[in-house]
């Protein structure tokens, strides 16, 4: 059974213009101990899908359809009070932007301890004690002397630390990083996520990573959800979908990646992908990626939605024309 | 944290001596010698006297460093009009009284409009709501001779006899009431709609995402996380609001006939009293100089970032 | 009451200088944002309502006179203290005076004075900001510390004292003692936009080029700021009139048979326990002018915010 099974996924927004799909029949799984990359451009709902699982959707927006199962537990039938047990305590959570995410007039202590305290009914001297150990073991130096500090005596790459630091702090058996590093500098990025991959493999936590950036997830997730315009667009193992991309989107994303070294390294360009993600108030009827895509036109896929389809074993893909189905050149292209 | 109130509390001297010497500089402006008004006319001698007494004589600095002294050793001069009291015996008289319907004011204020706020944020667009903003847009609104005249005419006239309340005077606490309301209404709306406004703005933080996402409790999400941080607005406010308080004292005591240092502030002013006039504005902005300067340490307080940038 | 308000704005406002300087570095056409804002701003009900009130109160206080033919100074004791009826849809004073044509006389008045001290306001504090946050360094640390100091100071007394120092009341020293009083707000924020649209790359490529002071100053950084004046004559404006009442309510207003609101609502005080509608008239004048230009301004800053643009 799969730590956390999430089907069919609805999550509007009611705005004055009219109701946004940000999140429009998601569906995956992630086994225990395993990592998840999430990919895809802002706006995709990638997001929005973590917001929705941990019950953090607020009005105006609103889960419409779906579950989450999460060890037996459906997240989005939980009354509120059982969803707080287990949110901070089996689910934790790091965000974007570290600097706006830890409230700048407590002190880091009192923001570590009060979770240790109302998940594990820790005492002030225990939980004091244990968040000292926390922040040792997201490397920072003088923890005990920091503990007293307020968030804004904290680097961006230190807060984020700390972030992490209270989201593994009850174990967790699911953590959830959104962009845990894209609003921090190059130099610290790095530092950051070999943490997480640090922190997963001793506490044997399943990891959700979301990024915009391939390169983030290329070398540790075991599995990767591409997402495009509110839906899952292909969804294969690392492995695999780096080497084999199949969606049009996928490839494009691959492409705007830099390469510094290997074979097949292209003539040194960075490709941009053409065109803006659609409006999801007003979804294209057929395929969504069709008005950006270079082989759409060639059939009815702008017209008829394209089902996710296992295109091989592990492999899924929502497209007429995956690249190894695919025969004709691109439209338009020599 | 001893060094930010020290080096804050240094800076209020400067801005005392300032606005000392913009008052002495004023006052100086107004024409004719403050005697000479009267309509008794003052014997050469007795007026040369005089100026010699109040300095009056000496060139406009000298003036000044007495005056300055004055009000660093707590001595404002002569009431130019009631030859017998000092202004110090005047705002003795007076003051508490002002004080005493301040403090009621705004304990009245402070006990109805943050509460108001904090369950109006919290159910916002609610019936609730809309009645609260409704009060809110009608305290700074509404003027506050209206409605102090309003509170007479219906609690004190009309229905006299369910709502024993006297209609001027400050005798026990039963006239304490009106004038307390009246002053308090505007402070009131006030702090209801900033508690509001920052309650909503903070409930957007990312942080309060974050403590939600920790799974604490809703009571300490907003108890501790949102409270800590919506109130820090409302304590700012304080300090300009004690400026509002005094200008709606001048009208309220006016009005309920008080023996205030507002009401008497305007009698001065009517009866070209200057001293007294610039004694009261100076005491006036001594106070609220000194509750800046309370206002930006319970800041430093509240919010720990203030600490390490101010002075 | 007033004050606060202003400051309320300080912020968002600031939001709204960053984001047009980008826009306006981003070479997009003024017209278009113009047209954004003016979009944003009939959109939202409150603010066209608010307008609309406003625009008729300024309607009825130039238009009654002319059209109604009740006596606005003919004394006539056989009809005074008529309590509101169709030949007198206000009532009548003491005297016998119409009292719906003295309310638009009044409202003129006030709101001369109101407009009158809002532009004068506006030049002094836009001067002072806009010199404040352009010069910088030690220029911009002593203007602002001495603003500081004349921060929150209770602006009545020395709106009084002013007043005093003219001897008479009328309607250009009524205008001077407010604007004393009251242009700190706006000097305040005129320089923190100036500083927000400086950090702006448009302006710091226009010095990179070598461009003129006056022109990055005329040319980029004034003109940016208009849509805050805009808001601001509207913040402005309320407080002023609302100072104006104050002032003549305590007796130091402009002298009968003139009126304005707060001389009328000071008439009405006097005889309130039995023709309690003289002072409620004026009173809710006032009340209507303040609420109009509040909602009219929190629609502008709406309008000019970039935040509300998602929603």
């Amino acid at each position: 059974m799969p730590l956390l099974a999430v089907n069919n996924l609805h999550t509007f927004f009611k705005t004055r213009e009219g109701e946004v799909r940000a999140v429009d029949g998601v569906s995956f799984t992630i086994d225990r101990g395993t990592m998840l990359g999430i990919v895809g451009e802002s706006g995709c709902g990638k997001s929005v899908t973590m917001l929705s699982i941990m019950g953090l959707i607020e009005l105006p927006g609103r889960v419409v359809d779906g579950s989450a199962v999460f060890q037996g537990r459906d997240l989005l039938k939980l009354k509120g009070a059982t969803l707080e047990d287990i949110r901070g305590h089996e689910i934790g959570m790091i965000f974007q932007d570290p600097m706006t995410s830890l409230n700048p007039t407590l002190t880091i202590g009192t923001q570590i301890t009060e979770t240790l305290r109302r998940h594990l009914g820790m005492s002030k001297q225990q939980a004091r004690k244990r968040a000292i150990e926390l922040l040792q073991e997201v490397h920072i130096p003088n923890a005990s002397s920091r503990l007293d500090d307020y968030p804004h005596r904290y680097s961006g790459g230190m807060r984020q630390r700390v972030m992490i630091a209270i989201a593994i702090s009850c174990n967790p058996k699911l953590l959830i990083a959104d962009e845990p590093t894209t609003a921090l500098d190059v130099t610290v990025q790095a530092g950051v996520l070999d943490l997480l991959h640090e922190l997963r493999s001793e506490h044997e936590m399943a990891v959700i990573i979301i990024t915009h950036d391939m390169g983030v997830v290329a070398e540790t997730a075991n599995d990767i959800l591409v997402m495009y315009a509110g839906q899952v667009v292909e969804h294969a193992s690392a492995y695999d979908l780096f080497d084999r991309p199949e969606h049009p989107y996928t490839e494009a994303l691959l492409e705007a990646l830099p390469q510094v070294e290997g074979e097949g390294i292209r003539d040194g360009r960075l490709r941009s992908i053409p065109g803006r993600p659609p409006d999801l108030i007003d979804p294209p009827k057929g395929c969504r990626f069709a008005p950006r895509c270079a082989y759409a036109g060639l059939d009815d896929c702008a017209v008829v939605q394209p089902e996710l389809r296992e295109i091989r074993p592990g492999h899924w893909v929502r497209s007429r024309h995956p690249a190894s189905e695919r025969v004709a050149q691109p439209v338009g292209v020599g | 944290m001893l060094k930010f109130i020290v080096r804050r509390a240094l800076w209020t001297i400067p801005v005392v001596l300032l606005v000392v010497f913009m008052t002495f500089v004023m006052m100086r402006q107004i024409k004719g010698n403050p005697f000479q008004v009267t309509e008794r006319a003052v014997p050469v001698s007795i007026q040369r006297n005089l100026d010699r007494k109040y300095h009056l004589n000496k060139p406009w600095y000298t003036q000044y460093l007495y005056y300055v002294k004055g009000v660093f050793t707590a001595d404002l001069g002569p009431s130019l009009v009631q030859r017998n009291q000092g202004v110090n015996d005047i705002i003795k008289e007076h003051f508490p009284v002002s004080l005493k319907l301040g403090g009621l004011a705004m304990l009245w204020a402070v006990v109805f409009g943050i509460p108001l706020g904090i369950i109006a944020a919290l159910k916002q667009n609610s019936v609730f709501d809309y009645a609260v903003m409704t009060v809110v847009n009608s305290g700074y609104a509404i003027p506050n001779f209206l409605i102090a005249t309003l509170l007479i005419y219906f609690f004190a006239l009309k229905w006299r006899a369910y709502t024993p309340f006297p209609t001027n005077g400050w005798g026990g606490p039963s006239s304490w009431v009106l004038p307390a309301i009246a002053l308090g209404h505007a402070p009131m709306t006030f702090f209801a709609r900033i508690v509001r406004g920052s309650m909503l703005e903070t409930l957007q933080q990312d942080y309060i995402r974050t403590a939600k996402a920790k799974g604490l409790r809703w009571r300490r999400v907003v108890g501790l996380h949102v409270l800590r941080n919506s109130l820090i607005p409302a304590v700012t406010a304080a300090a300009p609001l004690l400026g509002f308080l005094i200008t709606g004292s001048f009208i309220v005591e006016t009005i309920f006939g008080i023996p205030g240092i507002g009401k008497y502030f305007v009698t001065s002013v009517t009866g070209r009293d200057y001293s007294v006039t610039m004694g009261i504005t100076i005491m006036l902005s001594l106070i609220i100089i000194v509750a800046n300067l309370v206002v930006d340490i319970l800041y430093g307080y509240l919010d720990p970032r203030t600490r390490d940038v101010r002075t | 009451m007033v004050t606060d308000r202003r400051s309320e704005f300080e912020a968002t406002l600031t939001r709204t200088a960053e984001a047009r300087g980008q826009e306006a570095g981003a070479a997009l056409q003024r017209a278009s944002l113009l047209r954004d804002a003016i979009h944003r701003f009939i959109r939202n009900r409150a603010a066209v309502v608010a307008a609309v009130a406003f625009v008729v109160m300024v309607g009825f206080v130039i238009l009654t006179p002319w059209l109604s033919h009740g006596s606005a100074y003919g004394v006539d004791f056989a009809q005074a203290y008529k309590s509101p009826s169709w030949a007198h849809p206000f009532g009548t004073d003491e005297f016998g005076r119409d009292l719906l044509v003295r309310t638009a006389l009044g409202g003129r008045v006030s709101i001369a004075i109101g407009f009158a001290a809002t532009i004068a306001i506006m030049i002094v504090g836009i001067l002072y900001g806009a010199i404040s946050g352009f010069a910088g360094g030690r220029i911009d640390d002593m203007l602002m510390r001495f603003l500081d100091a004349l921060y929150g100071l209770p602006y009545l007394p020395f709106a009084i004292i002013t007043l005093a120092i003219f001897g008479t009341v009328n309607f250009w020293t009524m205008v001077v003692a407010l604007t004393i009083a009251s242009w700190f707000t706006t000097a305040r924020v005129m320089r923190g936009q100036i500083i927000t649209l400086k950090e702006n790359d448009y302006v710091r490529a226009a010095n990179a080029l070598g461009a003129r002071w006056y022109r990055v100053l005329f040319r980029h950084l004034l003109p940016n700021t208009l849509g805050v004046i805009l808001i601001f004559v509207f913040l402005e404006l309320p407080g002023v009139v609302l100072g104006e009442a104050f002032l003549s309510f305590i007796g130091l207003g402009i002298s009968p048979p003139k009126a304005s609101w707060g001389t009328l609502a000071q008439d009405g005080y006097s005889a309130y326990e039995a023709h309690p509608y003289i002072i409620i008239i004026p009173s809710l004048a006032i009340a209507w002018l303040i609420l109009s230009a509040f909602f009219v301004a929190d629609g502008l800053r709406d309008a000019l915010d970039p935040r509300t643009r998602e929603t």
